[in-house]
């Protein structure tokens, strides 16, 4: 009697135990709607993005990798600092030099034509062209006339 | 946390080793390198590769549809973040899967107030299938039921499920995963996995017992 009644409850198990198999096959019949798929991978690829661009290094990042002793001990940061500070300067005045040339107004293409530049003695005081002698540079003072000339001296 | 790990679990999860699934395209190891250099095309692939099986795993979990999207976005953008980090001992696969199941209960446990359903549609294709018809047919006891009530009946038992009971059916029962990865996954022995799906399908049975007189 008592194995009848296993032998029962054993078949009603796996009968429930089936059907829960079968229930849960059904499941994989659920599935989503195509459009809400594409538009949350869509979201997730935004997300990453995002996630990406943020996690971008910047250029101060990119030298602390590639440099990390410089910002692991200041001191040789400020000594490096000072040697590109120096190079600079002495590419700068190297490349004055190279730079100076005549002043000239370009006229055509091959030719360059200069200025009448004033002759510097080694006085340093400069020549200027002599006025002619009938040149007047002031004119007569009239009669009644009451200007007067700075430095000119008048004899009463 | 509901593993046995003792970790908290939304943290990276430890790497096991499982056999990677044959896919389409180039493998999963390649895309993974590609992807922790920069290539956001890469990981874009492992998007469209994983996304289906990922959104199946929350939706059977929550039996909400538009947590199961929520979810399914968090756990790859985590997966993304925490991809630098990933050293490759396992499959890529594996990793996800656990990053997915501790986002899950995670999810679960915050908003553990408010549990609505809400489900996909049956495909058409269910009409075509043979255990369909079984069930449908006129010696089943489940015969005077619709497919929605079917449905919706074998949602809720399931969200009566505990977290860990829950996880071992949806792994091994919904999407197939043999019992030796989901004890790496979930970080149990395989005894242990054994024994709450027996329990878990125990009480799925007694849930239902009322539809299979």
């Amino acid at each position: 009697m008592t194995d009848q009644v296993n032998h029962t409850d054993g078949g009603k198990r796996l009968c429930s135990e089936e059907l829960l198999d079968k229930l849960l096959h059904l499941k994989q019949y659920e599935v989503p709607e195509i459009a809400r798929m594409t538009r949350n991978r869509q979201n997730i690829m935004r997300e990453v993005r995002s996630a990406s661009r943020n996690q971008r290094k910047s250029f101060g990042d990119l030298i602390e990798g590639c440099f990390p002793w410089l910002f692991a001990e200041p001191k040789y940061g400020v000594a490096m600092l000072l040697v590109a500070f120096a190079g600079l300067q002495y590419l700068s005045v190297n490349a004055r030099h190279a730079a100076l040339s005549d002043t000239g107004i370009y006229t055509s293409p091959n030719r360059f034509a200069t200025y009448a530049q004033p002759a510097v003695t080694s006085t340093n005081a400069v020549q200027y062209d002599e006025i002619s002698p009938h040149l007047r540079l002031f004119r007569e003072r009239q009669k009644n006339e009451n200007v007067k000339w700075v430095n000119y001296l008048e004899k009463e | 946390m509901v593993f046995d790990t003792g970790r908290e679990s939304d943290t990276e999860p430890e790497e096991v080793d499982v056999p990677e699934e044959a896919n389409d395209g180039p493998p999963d190891d390649d895309l993974v390198l590609k992807a922790q250099q920069g290539d956001v095309h890469a990981f874009d692939q492992l998007v469209k590769r994983y996304h289906g099986k990922i959104y199946a795993l929350t939706y059977n979990m929550t039996s909400n549809r538009e947590d199961a999207e929520d979810l399914t976005q968090d756990i790859f953008v985590k997966a993304y973040q925490a991809l630098p980090r990933f050293k490759g001992k396992s499959s890529f696969y594996t990793w996800l899967y656990r990053i997915a199941v501790n986002k899950t209960i995670n999810y679960r446990k915050k908003r553990n107030r408010k549990r609505t359903m809400s489900l996909d549609q049956f495909d058409n294709e269910i009409k075509l299938d043979d255990i369909y018809h079984d069930l449908t047919s006129k010696g089943s006891p489940l015969r005077n039921l619709s497919l929605s009530e079917l449905q919706k009946k074998l949602n809720e038992a399931m969200q009566n499920l505990s977290d860990k009971h829950r996880t071992v059916v949806v792994l091994h029962d919904m999407q197939g995963v043999p019992h030796e990865d989901i004890a790496k996954m979930v970080g149990a022995s395989v005894g242990t996995i054994r024994s709450r799906l027996f329990y878990a399908r125990r009480q799925l049975q007694s849930e239902l017992a009322e539809f299979m007189k």
